[in-house]
């Protein structure tokens, strides 16, 4: 039965990779000789359709594995060399493209722009470790993102961070994540895309300053441990929904706890919530009073973060090419006579007027309006319950891996000494 | 503190982290960008060594036109089509004749004595004196001929809209049609992303047609089998660049090939194995970024280019 599960894996990649190979290019690629630099594009070169569901493929087995391997295997070095190999094939060999992170901005832009439509690979990308993430926890951070492995393997010295600056910290993804959006449902940018600090490495050639971005938050990595995914991944505040409803999570150890501590220090995430003294929560005056004054305050984070939107939204939108040229032309008209301009001279070359292009800034700048508040609105909503996240007090007996923060990398069952 | 250098380390990556994110996104507007770094360009290669130019212009000629389509030579006269109208010259550039088109033509061949002026969805034949003949329609919705051929028996039309080079006899008949598709991986079929699509026959009587998305010339049967192709891509001297070239092509006398080419604007000649023979006029002598000359050779192998920028005939001899 295995053989045959052999030889049906073996043929089926075989056919795909054939199918894909025959293809050809359609035009003879230039050919340069005077030593001129290629421009390096933002995403990879096209993939035949058949390699694209390939790539479904592997991570959907990557996603099963790295969730047996977390909950039934327990075995750390399992979800290790399973990383090992994402970052392989996901990060080096995909060119860290296409990743589910970046593919929060697809979906959000299928839903804005009714001529853009997402590609099934996209999509699956997309919602596939989502729906991983619901019923096994965040096993697609543990083995299966090529972003989160590249931080886990260099992860030297860790050092705990303040439950206070965790917290603040802990906010940048949601502000990460509601510019995305906001960006990608104006049609202005892929900012997920264009600040990955690791897709320059992956691919190897990386601009100079993403390169820094990238080593930085590697060296910054060994020891405050996957930088990048705890404090800055958008798609994280979506797993992170996700896995504090997982039906089935990683629990430190696999029956009782006996209260032993030795895993008090083994998370470098600092993502394991320990028991909770009811005494001292008491004492600290922390009560309803208090819980009611933050509840309160809720709608009045979101009233301000909805005011601070819409005064930030001009100035958001300027991000936008088209705005932004818009208010440069009206503003500074003499740069249409400068030669050397290439946004300025490229809308020129387009043959446009200054009508529709202005016309089309109104727009733009319509959305942002709308879209500043609404991410404003959200940002304050995240704020308030943040806050009202520090005093609420949820009982504990045994310590527990933070269902929404943890990553489920099972460094923590090694150091577990009870036994099934 | 404990950590402490740990946590200075930290501090500065976090400055370097959030200073790298700041630059870029303020950096990259329109008033701030550079100078093209990517830009191409291809000044050196307007510039050919004066040993490689093997022709010399040795007159032109105005003819007329508001808008030139093609030339076409027989019986040491030209025949040059444009506007609603085709005009005969001799090589000199006297005016011999001239009749009127009922429709604005696209292409013309001249065998013998019979003229083959294509024209929107149709091809017309017409005797030296420009007497009609007789008239077949091409179909199809998106077609749009850039280019004819003639032989004894058969009329060959190029279909740039339709991607195929269909196959008449001289009455009309449709004796078959092929889009260049050989054995599988063998070639592909044409690619025409724009309208430069010609074919000529040979002294040999051999059917080439210019595959331009391949930078290709190819030889077929009359019945659409793919015999031989060369190709050469590149910007240098030797090679086909950009999108579609060779745009226009001719034979000389012994069967060597006269390419001319859009973008880059050149005339160029090949030997009969495709192989890289000289230049008949560099792009210095055209205007940048100018439309390819469709070119015509006599039985001397003197050039004749219809320039369309400069809506003249350009004469090149042998040096």
């Amino acid at each position: 039965m295995k053989k045959l599960k052999y030889i049906f894996w073996t043929v089926a990649f075989v056919v795909l990779y054939v199918a894909a190979s025959a293809q050809q290019q359609r035009f003879p690629k230039p050919e340069f000789e005077s030593g001129y630099e290629q421009p390096t594009t933002i995403t990879p070169e096209p993939r035949a359709l058949s390699l694209e569901y390939f790539d479904v493929l592997v991570l959907l087995v990557v996603l099963s594995l790295a969730s047996w391997l977390v909950l039934k295997k327990r075995s750390r070095q399992g979800v290790l060399w399973l990383s090992v190999f994402t970052l392989i094939y996901f990060g080096f060999y995909r060119d860290g493209c296409i990743c589910s992170i970046g593919a929060i901005q697809n979906v959000t832009l299928s839903f804005f722009d009714p001529a853009y439509a997402i590609s099934l690979t996209a999509l699956l990308f997309f919602l596939l470790p989502l729906a991983f993430t619901l019923f096994f926890g965040r096993t697609f951070c543990a083995g299966a993102c090529p972003l989160g492995a590249i931080q886990d393997l260099i992860i030297i010295k860790p050092i705990s961070l303040p439950k206070w600056l965790n917290k603040t910290l802990g906010l940048i993804p949601y502000i990460y994540l509601s510019l995305a959006v906001l960006f990608a449902a104006t049609g202005t940018d892929f900012i997920i895309c264009r600040y990955d600090p690791f897709v320059g490495i992956f691919r190897m050639e990386a601009k100079f300053h993403m390169a820094v971005l990238g080593v930085s938050f590697l060296l910054m990595g060994m020891f405050v441990a996957r930088p990048y995914c705890r404090f800055f991944c958008p798609y994280g505040v979506l797993l992170s929904w996700m896995s504090r409803f997982s039906k089935w999570h990683l629990s430190i150890t696999p029956s009782a706890c006996i209260q032993c501590k030795l895993c008090t220090n083994s998370c470098p995430f600092d993502a394991i919530d320990y028991p909770t003294n009811e005494k001292e929560v008491v004492k600290s005056g922390l009560g309803p009073k208090r819980f009611l004054v933050y509840a309160v305050l809720i709608p009045v984070w979101v009233a301000a973060g909805v005011f601070v939107g819409e005064r930030t939204h001009t100035w958001l939108s300027k991000a936008n090419p088209d705005v932004y040229l818009a208010e440069l032309l009206i503003s500074n008209p003499e740069i249409k006579n400068d030669p050397d301009n290439i946004d300025v001279q490229t809308f020129l070359a387009s043959g446009k007027t200054m009508e529709p292009l202005v016309e089309e800034a109104k727009i733009i700048r319509g959305k942002f309006y709308i879209g500043s508040m609404i991410a404003g609105g959200f940002l304050g909503l995240v704020i308030g319950m943040t806050l009202l996240n520090t005093i609420v007090f949820r009982k504990r007996q045994d310590y527990l891996p933070h269902k929404g923060n943890c990553f489920s990398c099972a460094r923590c069952v090694d150091y577990c000494p009870v036994e099934k | 503190m404990k950590n402490k250098g740990i946590i200075i380390f930290l501090l500065l990556l976090v400055v370097v982290i959030v200073a790298v994110l700041v630059v870029d996104f303020i950096s990259d507007r329109p008033d701030r960008s550079n100078p093209n770094p990517f830009a191409y360009n291809v000044e050196e290669f307007k510039n050919v060594a004066p040993e490689l130019i093997l022709y010399k212009e040795s007159k032109n000629f105005r003819i007329g036109f508001e808008e030139p389509v093609a030339v076409a030579i027989q019986n040491n006269k030209l025949y040059i089509a444009g506007d609603k109208e085709l005009k005969v010259v001799d090589l000199s550039g006297k005016l011999l004749a001239n009749f009127p088109l009922p429709e604005k033509p696209l292409a013309v061949e001249v065998f013998q004595h019979e003229i083959f002026v294509a024209v929107k969805n149709k091809i017309l034949m017409f005797d030296e004196t420009g007497n009609a003949l007789s008239e077949w329609p091409v179909p199809g919705n998106n077609s749009l001929i850039t280019a004819v051929a003639a032989d004894n028996n058969n009329v060959f039309v190029a279909d740039a809209g339709m991607r195929k080079v269909i196959r008449y006899s001289k009455n009309g008949e449709m004796l078959g049609e092929f889009d260049g598709k050989a054995e599988e991986g063998a070639l592909h079929g044409f690619i025409v992303p724009s309208p430069c699509f010609d074919l000529d026959i040979n002294d040999q009587e051999e059917l080439w047609v210019v595959n331009p998305g391949l930078h290709a010339l190819e030889n077929y049967t009359y019945d659409g089998q793919l015999r031989t192709y060369w190709k050469s891509t590149g910007v240098n001297l030797e090679g086909f660049s950009g999108c579609c070239n060779p745009s226009h092509f001719t034979f000389l006398s012994d069967g060597r090939y006269v390419t001319s080419e859009k973008g880059l604007v050149r005339i160029k000649t090949y030997k009969r194995s495709g192989e890289f023979e000289g230049v008949v006029a560099a792009p210095a002598k055209f205007v940048d970024e100018g439309r390819a000359p469709d070119v015509a050779a006599d039985s001397n192998d003197n050039i004749y280019a219809l320039d369309f920028d400069k809506k003249i005939i350009r004469v090149f001899e042998p040096k």
